[in-house]
């Protein structure tokens, strides 16, 4: 669902599930601390439902990270990638690939 | 959740309800848990669907001018007087719930199931304002069974429109997850 009225409407994906999973948070400590009840953060997590700003806000606050970080208009790639996809190993031998 | 204004007077009853709803939630919340699981809700939700069905029926018997016919819908109020009750309180009374007791999904999912509550209840109590006024029309004033069957055809209309929402939020709303529950 979208608080937008008209026109297409535009996905916001999120990383609540991957968040909550790396801070070992259930969803009822989740949703506790957010102020909403558990269904809804299943709700969050699967998409059926793009939160309000206060909501989005709320949850950031939790997780300590900024907006950009937990919800995007693109899917998120995994979170280990991103960290350390870019980096490269040296090989057996020592020389840089 | 959204927290109403207390100082005017709609705030005030809002904020009276509130409690009320929230007292009574403490009363309902630990009853008929076995029938809390989607599955279950929705025989619940079949159950009253069926009972509908059956006041319909009780009305095109009295349409009929059989004598016996508005005693039948003795046996369908004790079929629905409990199960809407069961459905309401498996629900959580949703359907019904001040705006301070939901969260915005909540609250969402209730306004749309309302919404269409309100398109049902329009449509079927058109439907039911058609046949009197055919009927009254056709017959010339002077049926009086028809009258009567038109009456329980707007109220079955009415009690399905009514209900429409905490069917609707019963049938959908997913069984609570291990990790839901603290």
């Amino acid at each position: 669902m979208s608080p937008v009225r008209r026109g297409e409407t535009l996905p916001i994906h999120n990383r609540i599930a991957v968040l909550r999973a790396e801070r070992r948070l259930s969803r009822a400590h989740l949703a506790e601390a957010i102020d909403v009840n558990p269904q809804t953060v299943g709700a969050l997590e699967r998409g059926d439902h793009y939160p309000s700003l206060d909501l989005a806000l709320r949850i950031c606050d939790v997780f300590g990270l900024p907006v950009e970080a937990v919800f995007a208009r693109t899917e998120f790639g995994p979170l280990s990638t991103e960290m350390y996809g870019r980096t490269t190993r040296p090989n057996a031998g020592g020389d840089p690939q | 959740m959204t927290h109403p204004d207390t100082t005017s007077l709609i705030g005030r009853y809002q904020a009276y309800r509130t409690r009320r709803f929230l007292a009574n939630e403490r009363k309902w919340a630990q009853q008929l848990p076995s029938w809390r699981t989607r599955d279950r809700k929705r025989k619940l939700v079949v159950g009253l669907a069926a009972t509908f069905v059956f006041m319909f029926a009780v009305g095109v018997v009295c349409n009929f001018g059989i004598w016996w016919g508005p005693l039948l819908w003795l046996p369908a109020c004790a079929l629905f007087f409990p199960l809407l009750i069961a459905v309401r309180i498996v629900s959580g009374r949703q359907d019904d719930a001040p705006e301070a007791t939901l969260d915005e999904w909540e609250i969402a999912q209730r306004n749309s199931a309302r919404s269409i509550g309100l398109a049902v209840t329009q449509s079927l109590v058109t439907v039911a304002a058609m046949y009197l006024i055919f009927g009254a029309v056709i017959t010339d004033n002077k049926n009086g069974d028809l009258v009567y069957a038109g009456g329980i055809f707007v109220l079955t209309a009415l009690l399905i429109g009514s209900c429409t929402p905490a069917m609707i939020l019963a049938w959908t709303r997913p069984d609570l997850e291990p990790d839901d529950e603290s």
